[in-house]
């Protein structure tokens, strides 16, 4: 390694990136590279998305950006310029939202470290679909792992916000 | 016939830290940052096995932005660590044994430098031959891994004569078993943060399944006194046996000591998976005989374990294997002899299910094949030859008396006959069958073994009861089982209650979050203060409200007159007690252990399972997909519905990965995946979409234990069930795990046996 690049991982090159995050408009100076979850966590202090592979392929960082749920590690910083992110954190209002409860109900968590992915996965499958099929919530779910559960309390907690939405209309 | 009771009737209780957990407003110790935080980096070996023949830091010293890099020369203690004996190097100064060992490590203001710093440390290394055989590894000319040579631990247990034993058997099975190495695929990496507080201790925010252990073992390393060590251990995002040895404790704390900084280290899943503890892979033989009547005469067993280049609990697993190989079977002739051998591969240790998984994949299977060949019912086999209330233990020893294993087995057998074959195959290339397994599990750490219980209650000045025990939160619901149990025996509500776990400095010795003890030993401790506890409230209580104590009984909220009325709040009788000194109630015991078990480890209190799978195999790809898993518990009563229902479906559905698709592989020391885009676990997509759980909560009469923990046993049965359901299907056997796919496709092609047909 030369000495230029030491210099650039002490002062990397910034830019400066506008997003929303849950509601609020934030400014940031950042290298354009870095990864959203790390923006979120470190930055911001938003811990409730978590990290666990780094690869995309467990969904602990997942997120909403511009509605669509994403994998935060695998978001660079310019790619965020510009969009609107919910995270866990912004997922509740002054009530739990329907799916933290049913979670809380049905043991859709243990350890809970998967949880804030899991619960932003359900929240983006229902909203374009209030009522998939089994099949459906498998392929929805299935970009998310989880080692505590054996997904059994994650299932039953998604049927019952079903189950409570169909009710409802 | 045993009580039994449907989970999703009785009331299912909101865990207390679920709120924080679905909010994500909970923080984990890898999500705690401080002022002044640095970041650390851990250099590891890059060979399984070499001379090291120097190290220097000075290219990386000199990076901008690095506050301190420590090697062997700056542990003040004792450069060593393992839960047994303390054989892996903190640091090591000469010499690597796996791809895990710890050269140096580095502090720097951002992970990049940190990252950039590792780069510039220059270890030259003189390889050495790589053992990754334990076969190999026991050879007389194989290099030496310890000072002591390659094997770690033997264990050997008979009785009888097996060799006459099978002069007399009509029938005898001889295979050799497979296990792979696991991972435990914890989603919460190790980490979290050392901080250097200004009176000189430190405090460890790092999770671990027994906070006193890792403070007992940073004391020896950092030569410090183990009260100037304060260790908080949760919560945890998982551990399931993982996270109980040391992980990056030492080099967090080193750092910080060295910088008299915060240090924050989280591993990557590279970084944890290369480090961290696996499920040992066994090779076991088994030889079992039955003479014409089905009865098993005879059972000679021999386990063979790599346990990697160190030691951790290594032991402890390998007797576990020993004891368990006998299963719930009364068998007169046995013979058992386990060896656990050093090599360069991963450290394997502690792991959910502690051995028991491998020799009961290997047990059942013998039996089914045994049935086969006798040509009986499986299950009336097994019934043949199962343990009575008041059978000794496995390895003869006198145990609790328990109808466990004949109850899960009728239930199982009950579950058996509702799931006919019930599916209607619109795909002539897929075939589906069923397997059944039992399996038998003890708690605890067994005879010989230093392992306290206990617990506090006291009465705060706040207002409410206190429960303290040396417990951690892992993610498995200890929390949930603290409150239950605190409600029912005082009637109050949740909000009565204050719960202080994984906090050294908080909490009385209660033994380790491990070996499927701590819901038991919290239930056991709860029973020893209970009557002190209330009998002082209430005096208390009595003696404030002027109002006679016999009639006065704890409840909701505070302390009520035989039942119509609150008489004074939790909250009011503190106030008016706070000259009192505080009440609190204090006890320490062992686990229950065998009054005569003559070997080590070797165990008392036992639960049990029965599992029934159901699986489609694809003819064409050979991919097997399980269609539905039921399991039978039999643990004594169920004190968290929600958290026995989600250790079983969970502890089966790890089971499930470990049957089908887990393999943590390494080629010539080193891992070949490394992380979850190559070592698959289960997804939402390979699980049965409905899963049961049937709950045996009978205990014989006079049963004093209480609840048995249900941690480990609904991963012990799975595999020998899913791989029995495999021959239904296909007639065809499996040995070894994960059941290989071209395997099922070779043999189905060579037999051109089609059952199914
Ligand atoms: S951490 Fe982003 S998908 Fe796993
Ligand atoms: S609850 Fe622990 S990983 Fe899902």
């Amino acid at each position: 390694m030369g000495m230029k690049e030491h210099a650039e991982i002490m002062t990397p090159p910034k830019m400066e990136i506008s997003l929303t995050i849950n509601g609020t408009n934030v400014v940031l100076q950042v290298p354009p590279t870095k990864r959203l979850v790390t923006i979120l966590r470190e930055e911001l202090h938003l811990t409730g998305t978590k990290i666990s592979c780094e690869v995309g392929r467990c969904g602990a960082c997942a997120v909403q950006m511009n509605n669509q749920l994403v994998n935060s590690c695998l978001v660079m910083a310019y790619q965020a310029n510009d969009t609107s992110i919910v995270t866990i954190e912004g997922l509740a209002g002054e009530e739990l939202d329907p799916i933290q409860r049913a979670f809380l109900e049905e043991g859709g968590f243990q350890c809970g470290y998967c949880t804030p992915g899991m619960v932003m996965a359900v929240n983006a499958l229902l909203a374009t679909n209030p009522s998939p099929s089994d099949e459906q919530i498998q392929e929805a779910l299935s970009g998310n792992l989880c080692r505590c559960t054996g997904y059994g309390g994650i299932i039953r907690a998604v049927q019952k916000v079903i189950t409570n939405n169909n009710q409802a209309i | 016939m045993a009580i039994q009771i449907s989970l999703f009737n009785k009331k299912k209780k909101i865990r207390p830290d679920g709120l924080g957990k679905v909010t994500g407003a909970l923080k984990y110790l890898t999500d705690l940052s401080f002022p002044g935080m640095l970041y650390g980096k851990i250099l590891r070996s890059t060979e399984p096995h070499a001379e090291i023949q120097s190290i220097s830091v000075d290219q990386a010293k000199q990076l901008p932005g690095v506050r301190a890099i420590v090697t062997y020369k700056d542990v003040p203690g004792l450069n060593g660590f393992g839960l047994i004996f303390p054989d892996q190097p903190v640091l090591c100064e000469d010499r690597v044994r796996y791809v895990g060992d710890a050269i140096a490590a580095v502090a720097a203001d951002t992970i990049e430098i940190a990252d950039a710093a590792l780069q510039l440390i220059k270890v030259e290394y003189k390889k050495l031959p790589v053992i990754v055989d334990p076969e190999e590894a026991l050879h007389p000319n194989a290099p030496r891994l310890h000072p002591d040579g390659n094997l770690l631990h033997r264990a050997y247990y008979s009785k009888g004569d097996v060799e006459e034993g099978f002069q007399s058997c009509s029938h005898i099975v001889e295979e050799i078993y497979e296990l792979p190495r696991q991972m435990h695929a914890y989603m919460e990496t190790e980490g979290g943060v050392i901080v250097p507080e200004v009176d000189g201790k430190l405090t460890v925010y790092v999770g671990t399944q027994h906070g006193f252990k890792d403070r007992y073992q940073l004391s020896r390393i950092l030569n410090m006194n183990e009260t100037d060590i304060r260790i908080v251990s949760s919560p945890m995002g998982g551990s399931f046996g993982g996270k109980d040895e040391l992980n990056i404790q030492p080099y967090g704390a080193l750092l910080a000591l060295a910088t008299n900084c915060p240090v924050k280290i989280h591993q990557t899943r590279r970084e944890s998976v290369r480090a961290g503890l696996k499920r040992h892979p066994m090779k076991i033989t088994m030889k079992t005989g039955v003479d014409d009547s089905g009865k098993i005469l005879s059972h000679k067993v021999k386990i063979l374990a790599d346990t990697g280049a160190y030691a951790t609990l290594g032991p402890a697993v390998l007797d576990f294997s020993v004891e368990h190989a006998p299963g719930p079977y009364v068998i007169p002739n046995i013979e058992i002899e386990g060896l656990s051998v050093f090599t360069n591969n991963g450290v394997a240790g502690e792991f959910r299910g502690f051995g028991g998984n491998q020799v009961t994949f290997a047990l059942e299977g013998q039996i089914d094949r045994l049935a086969e060949k006798l040509k009986m019912d499986p299950l009336e086999f097994r019934e043949k030859n199962l343990r009575q209330v008041d059978s000794p233990g496995p390895l003869g020893q006198k145990i609790a008396p328990t109808s466990g294993a004949r109850d899960v087995l009728e239930a199982i057998k009950e579950k058996l006959h509702e799931n006919t074959n019930n599916s209607h195959l619109s795909d002539q290339w897929k075939v589906t069958g069923t397997g059944v397994a039992i399996s038998i599990h003890g708690g605890g750490l067994g005879v010989g073994r230093i392992d306290p219980a206990g617990g506090r209650l006291s009465f705060t000045k706040e207002g409410k009861i206190e429960a303290a025990f040396g417990f951690e939160e892992c993610g498995q619901g200890l929390l949930a089982v603290i409150e239950t149990l605190v409600m029912e025996e005082f009637k109050c509500k949740e909000d009565d209650i204050r719960i202080v776990v994984g906090d050294t400095d908080s909490v009385p010795i209660s033994g380790s979050s491990t070996a499927s003890r701590a819901t038991s030993m919290v239930w056991n401790s709860i029973q020893r203060m209970k009557e002190t506890f209330r009998d002082e409230i209430l005096e208390r209580a009595s003696r404030v409200t002027d109002l006679p104590v016999n009639e006065l009984t704890m409840g909701p909220n505070g302390i009520w007159l035989t039942d119509e009325s609150l008489c004074i709040s939790y909250v009011e009788l503190a106030e008016k007690t706070l000259n009192k000194p505080l009440l609190k109630v204090e006890t320490s015991f062992n686990f229950p252990v065998s009054p005569d078990a003559v070997v080590d480890g070797s165990h008392f209190l036992y639960a049990f399972s029965s599992v029934l799978a159901r699986v489609e195999v694809d003819l064409l790809t050979g991919k097997v997909k399980v269609l539905d898993l039921e399991q039978a518990i039999a643990a004594g009563p169920v004190v968290s519905l929600l958290g026995y229902q989600g250790q079983i479906e969970g502890g089966g559905i790890m089971a499930l990965g470990y049957s089908l698709m887990e393999e943590a592989k390494m080629e010539n020391g080193a891992y070949v995946n490394d992380n979850f885009d190559t070592y698959l676990i289960p997804t939402i997509q390979d699980v049965p979409f409905v899963m049961n759980v049937e709950a045996i909560e009978k205990l014989q009469e006079g049963d004093i234990y209480g609840p048995r923990g249900v941690g480990e046993i609904g991963t012990i049965a799975v595999a020998p069930a899913i791989v029995k359901a495999i021959h239904d299907a296909t007639g065809c056997w499996v040995n070894k795990l994960p059941v290989s796919r071209e395997f099922l496709l070779e043999q189905m092609a060579t037999r051109g046996e089609k059952r199914w047909v």
